[in-house]
């Protein structure tokens, strides 16, 4: 359990964190959201005193961190999987990390294991690949077996079987009631493994919900794809109050606000032709981005419209 | 662990990735639900950060170097300040003392251990290795002093056996041609050579300090250099001799009260006021990088 208690933190003239009030709870994968620079790698260099907070407190397990006896084994943490010495070798980096709370030589071999790198754990850590940097940054976190993990964009750089690997391991990790804390920007992967979610933006707090409420509250629910030769006489026989119709070519249009059942009967009973039906469920991807749309901090040349 | 050993670097996450809810006998995969109950951790203490910080420094191939670099320095100038010296010898009367002589090499062996304690201070800010070690021990203080007291293990044998090297080699050098000599067993000598040993120590600890402080090496070693070079000269030169009073008190002019034999006369310092000031020195550099490691953002 980590409880975030109205903290701020400000560099200068500029607030990261804004009066930020959470709790994130044992048992379920808490996803962490936001656009570049709203605040989230801040947020968690101040649950584990890397940053002390403006103004505010963090309690992780009932105490502040820097209280804890066994700091490794009730927090892992994930932050910059490349603040390793260079000159190091990965098993000489994790042998010292361990050793300050007593971990030795065979707990380091497991982890080494689980994460792929023992072949290479006595290379210089400097001369990883992004990925296997990034198994090292997961293997330093995982070392003492935490209570609560804090892992900052854990997948970046991960290759196919090292993010399926993240996955099953979060999961596991919550089955067992370990308080998990996950920020990324891949949305497809946040929606297969968060069961709640954190937004922030600019610093405050935007959403502090299930996956589930937030998807369907904030995107318009499910849309339903259409694929006809006769799209161009099943349109209107659609359009109704609330439904949205987006047409993307002369055969083929997306409608939200109607189920499939009706757009098949319809066709049915006009004697239509359908070549594909499908119900698309609401992604996370379109609901986050119209939570954050004015909340950006750094926008791009151009943002794709959305069909609302 | 695994019965399958894989050639790439993935294996156990395949392992982990193609395992559905593994049932409890499987062999091929290992659950970190099994891993939990095996992981023994123990309270965090001084006595385990000192293990963490001895991994640390001497698992990087610089501590080593820079040991070396030193020893061969300082044992190098020996030999050689012992031939030039006896070489001259039979012309008149020998100007320098023999001790001096044979531990010429301390003066330029110093910056190397400036520089070795300068990174050691700074080398975790340059690499942010700094933030996994803080969240391992997070009540700070406790990471200056482990890693101050591990680089002092460290660095005071490399010196004692430095030190006491450059006198084994150097003597019989100036004995052979000659020359004045001195045996450990006359008075002062045995305390001059380990007041060097403990003088580069110090030293080593104030690069520490510094490096720790401005959270880079260059800095601190520009610091070094100033300190025991060229503020000292340039201060001896530049103000009136009323001012050799305050000059005394520098980590350099404080530690020759008790690195030197035959004091020349101008010495403030007693031996034992050299040693209390070089400490204080060592003390105000550990501390004052302790209080902004502590204070500061990492
Ligand atoms: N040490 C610092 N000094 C000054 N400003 C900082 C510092 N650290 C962070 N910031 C600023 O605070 C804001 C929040 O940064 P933070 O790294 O927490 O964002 P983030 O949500 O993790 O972004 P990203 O998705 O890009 O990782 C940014 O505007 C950043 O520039
Ligand atoms: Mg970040």
């Amino acid at each position: 359990m980590i409880e975030i208690n109205g903290i701020t933190k400000t560099y200068g003239e500029k607030v990261a964190v804004d009066d930020l009030t959470t709790t994130i709870r044992p048992g379920v994968v808490t996803g962490f959201l936001g656009p570049n620079g709203a605040g989230k790698t801040t947020t968690m260099r101040l649950i584990v005193g890397l940053d002390r907070p403006t103004a505010g407190t963090v309690r992780v397990g009932g105490h502040s961190y820097a209280h804890s006896a066994a700091p490794l084994a009730e927090v892992g943490v994930l932050l910059d999987a490349k603040a390793v010495d260079k000159g190091r070798s990965a098993r000489n980096h994790l042998l010292a990390v361990g050793a300050t709370v007593g971990i030795g030589k065979a707990r380091v071999e497991e982890v080494l294991a689980m994460v792929g790198l023992t072949e290479v754990a006595h290379k210089p850590a400097g001369g990883f690949s992004l990925g296997m940097g990034q198994r090292l940054g997961i293997a330093v976190a995982l070392l003492a077996d935490p209570a609560v993990l804090i892992l900052d964009e854990p997948v970046n750089g991960l290759d196919i079987d090292g993010i399926q690997w993240v996955r099953a391991l979060l999961t596991d990790f919550a089955v067992e009631g370990r308080t998990i804390l996950l920020s990324s920007h891949l949305m497809s992967e946040m929606q297969l493994v968060a069961d709640h979610l954190l937004v922030i933006g600019q610093g405050r707090l935007l959403a502090d919900t299930s996956m589930s409420d937030f998807i369907h509250h904030t995107s318009h629910g499910e849309a339903v794809e259409v694929t006809s030769p006769d799209a161009g006489a099943l349109m209107p026989l659609l359009a109704a109050d609330g439904v949205v119709i987006t047409s993307t070519d002369a055969s083929r249009f997306t409608a939200t606000g109607v189920s499939s059942d009706v757009v098949g009967d319809l066709a049915a009973v006009h004697g239509l032709r359908l070549h594909n039906l499908t119900t698309v469920t609401a992604s996370l991807e379109e609901a986050y981005l119209e939570l954050t749309r004015d909340k950006v901090e750094y926008v791009g040349g151009s943002r794709l419209a959305m069909a609302a | 662990m695994t019965n399958q050993t894989n050639p790439t670097v993935h294996s156990a996450f395949d392992d982990r990735a193609h395992a559905e809810r593994p049932a409890a006998d499987s062999p091929a995969v290992m659950s970190a639900a099994l891993t939990r109950t095996r992981v023994a951790t123990h309270k965090q203490t001084f006595a385990r950060g000192l293990v963490s910080e001895w991994i640390k420094l001497r698992s990087v191939k610089s501590t080593w170097i820079g040991a070396g670099a030193f020893g061969v320095v300082l044992v190098g100038f020996a030999a050689l300040g012992a031939l030039l010296t006896s070489s001259a010898a039979g012309a008149g009367p020998q100007m320098t003392d023999p001790l001096s002589t044979v531990l010429m090499g301390a003066n330029l062996a110093v910056l190397v251990l400036g520089a070795l304690g300068a990174l050691a201070g700074a080398r975790e800010f340059g690499s942010r290795m700094i933030t996994t070690t803080t969240v391992a021990v997070p009540r700070r203080w406790k990471v200056v002093v482990a890693k101050a007291t591990v680089l002092t293990a460290v660095i005071l044998p490399v010196s004692l056996i430095g030190v006491f090297g450059a006198y084994a080699l150097g003597m019989p050098i100036l004995g052979a041609h000659g020359a004045t000599t001195v045996a450990l067993t006359d008075p002062g000598v045995l305390t001059s050579l380990v007041g060097m040993a403990g003088y580069l120590t110090a030293i080593a600890l104030i690069g520490f300090g510094l490096g720790m402080l401005f959270r880079g090496t260059t800095g601190a070693i520009a610091g070094i250099i100033g300190g025991v070079l060229i503020l000292p000269m340039l201060l001896g030169s530049l103000l009136p001799d009323s001012w050799d009073v305050v000059l005394q008190f520098l980590p350099t002019s404080a530690a020759s009260a008790f690195t030197v034999v035959a004091g020349s006369g101008g010495m403030v310092l007693s031996a034992a006021a050299g040693v209390v000031v070089l400490v204080g020195w060592v003390l105000a550099a550990v501390g004052g990088a302790g209080v902004s490691y502590v204070r500061r953002d990492v």
